[in-house]
């Protein structure tokens, strides 16, 4: 595919693309397979996009988007159909469809993103701490199990102990169980230090016997 | 340390281990003597042969877990293990003296940061050589022995406690008993508890799933009858340190003042202390609630949001230390605090929960 087309195709699904030059484009689209595919491609990433940030596709104009670009080459290789009967708002219509859609969607994501720029991983995490867990049980119910939603883990980034932070271990570490002291304590005493080991080592008396 | 000299250095400490371990005392109130558990008949029961089992809470398992405790909390020993979380390894060493009722402990890097931990009673300091600093905490005297809550029946409706087939580590019989948390706001744990002394000899923190994310094994480890004032001293050299204390006393209660709680909290969780104090480097009181799950802790440390922090916006905050979880928060002008050795999810929401009712005078209380 040449540049020009699909820098033509691109403006089309950011509906930039003068309405005239849509026509022409809608009508090879119809009988492009390459082209299809390459339109096809800017479906899945707006599939993508919905499912990942929660942008809802409507799924009527969804159908008519696929039954547009699935349907217009049997139009087309129909016997005894003329060219002619494949109306041009028919595969532009399909493609105005999408490319609504993806507007939206590029709309939405701006809208919702604060961190426009900042990398999607950092992103999610960023939105799933602002995001509070809906457990749980009132306090003065502690201690009767009643059922609740586990919360979603989010990344936790390793910090480098601060003198603050330091407080606070060693505060908190007066009041943990004996053996989650130790391991609290042990934590704090190793942080970013030690050798790598993706593994929990084996005790070595494995090889002492 | 390179792996492989980490390796050697290891075997060559576990070849010793045997005979460190051959000498013990009894929990330290009691008359100290010298006892070569090596030669002590190996004890068999049933549960040798047994498969692997759920018990109650009064039977084999919390019992065991319980033994443990005790062991930890009340006998003097001195062990080099190494910690393993993240894909790091380290060596450390712990010294922990229980004598004439006081607490003595040290733990220290072996190698990388060189830290040092420090506990004499109710002091504890904390030597970070990497950030030149010394924080010296002052704790009540009634928090020198702080007892845990045992394990009741409570705490077990939401772990399952179980026995697994005992094994033999480092040349001694070990019970092996699994923690298994039934939801995802607390880890569990497979210890390997030492038939003789109660001792945990390797102790694995699982997730949910059971996947472990921190481990401790004891390289060598002897029980002695006496351990010197000279063991508890730093190897650090303080020179050119800041030292931070907390040497004033905790704040008055003042007439009328906030009482903080948490309007919900995960399941099992409930509040266990609640006490006022400065932390070190601070002159800002600093309220402390304590809540457990019988297993778990999370304590949560409230105070005055820093003037100069005043206009800032609110930034939650998530931290780790090893695998336990630290989550900052600011609510109604305080910053929130919570730190537990529980996933990262429970610190969150045990903070995002919290709520301050003013109250009369509130002083510091255990629950």
């Amino acid at each position: 595919m040449n540049e020009e087309l699909d820098s033509q195709l691109s403006a089309m699904f950011d509906d930039e693309l003068a309405p005239e030059q849509c026509e022409l484009l809608a009508r090879r689209l119809s009988r492009d397979e390459q082209l299809k595919a390459r339109w096809g491609r800017y479906a899945v990433i707006g599939a993508a996009i919905r499912s990942e940030r929660g942008v809802r596709l409507n799924a009527p104009l969804a159908g008519r988007v696929s039954a547009v670009l699935l349907a217009e080459p049997a139009l087309v290789t129909t016997p005894g159909a003329r060219p002619t009967a494949v109306r041009w708002w028919q595969p532009l219509a399909g493609a105005a469809v999408a490319a609504g859609v993806a507007v939206g969607c590029v709309l939405w994501l701006r809208a919702q993103n604060p961190l426009a720029g900042a990398p999607l991983s950092a992103h999610l995490t960023a939105a799933t701490v602002s995001v509070p867990s809906a457990p749980v049980v009132p306090a003065a119910a502690a201690g009767a199990a009643e059922s609740y939603v586990v919360p979603r883990t989010p990344a936790v980034r390793a910090m480098v102990p601060s003198t603050e932070l330091a407080n606070y271990v060693v505060a908190h570490s007066v009041f943990s169980s004996p053996v989650a002291r130790r391991n609290l304590l042990s934590a704090f005493m190793t942080s970013e230090s030690g050798t790598a080991a993706e593994e929990p080592p084996d005790e070595p008396a494995v090889h002492a016997q | 340390m390179p792996s492989s000299e980490r390796l050697v250095a290891l075997t060559l400490a576990w070849a010793v281990a045997g005979a460190a371990l051959a000498q013990e005392t009894p929990p330290a109130r009691a008359p100290a003597h010298k006892t070569s558990l090596d030669q002590a008949p190996a004890q068999k029961t049933s549960l040798e042969s047994a498969p692997a089992h759920k018990t109650s809470l009064d039977s084999a398992p919390a019992h065991w877990l319980e033994r443990m405790n005790q062991a930890l909390t009340t006998r003097n020993y001195d062990g080099t293990f190494s910690h393993w979380h993240g894909g790091r390894v380290e060596m450390l060493r712990i010294i922990h003296r229980v004598q004439d009722g006081t607490v003595s402990e040290r733990l220290a890097s072996l190698d990388g940061s060189g830290r040092e931990f420090i506990r004499a009673g109710a002091s504890l300091t904390c030597y970070l050589p990497d950030k030149r600093t010394v924080l010296v905490e002052q704790r009540p005297p009634e928090e020198s022995l702080v007892g845990f809550p045992a394990v009741n029946d409570q705490s077990a409706s939401f772990y399952d406690i179980r026995e697994g087939t005992r094994t033999r580590l480092n040349r001694r019989d070990t019970h092996v008993i699994t923690v298994s948390p039934k939801d995802e706001y607390r880890y569990g744990y497979r210890l390997w508890i030492d038939d003789s002394t109660a001792m945990p000899l390797k102790t694995q923190l699982c997730d949910r799933r059971g996947h472990v994310i921190e481990q401790i094994v004891f390289a060598s480890l002897t029980l002695p009858a006496h351990i010197p004032d000279s063991a508890f001293r730093p190897e650090v050299s303080t020179a050119g340190f800041q030292w931070l204390r907390n040497e004033s006393a905790p704040p008055a209660p003042t007439a009328a003042t906030l009482a903080w709680n948490a309007m919900r909290l995960p399941p099992g969780f409930r509040m266990t202390a609640r006490s006022a104090q400065t932390l070190p480097g601070s002159a800002d009181p600093v309220d402390h609630l304590v809540f457990t799950d019988g297993l778990a802790s999370v304590s949560v440390f409230v105070e005055p949001q820093r003037r100069e922090h005043a206009d800032q916006p609110a930034v939650p905050e998530s931290a780790a230390v090893g695998s336990s979880s630290a989550f900052s928060t600011v609510i109604d002008g305080h910053k929130i605090t919570a730190v537990g050795e529980v996933p990262p999810d429970t610190v969150r929401f045990i903070a995002s929960q919290l709520k301050a009712e003013e109250l009369p005078a509130v002083s510091s209380r255990r629950h």
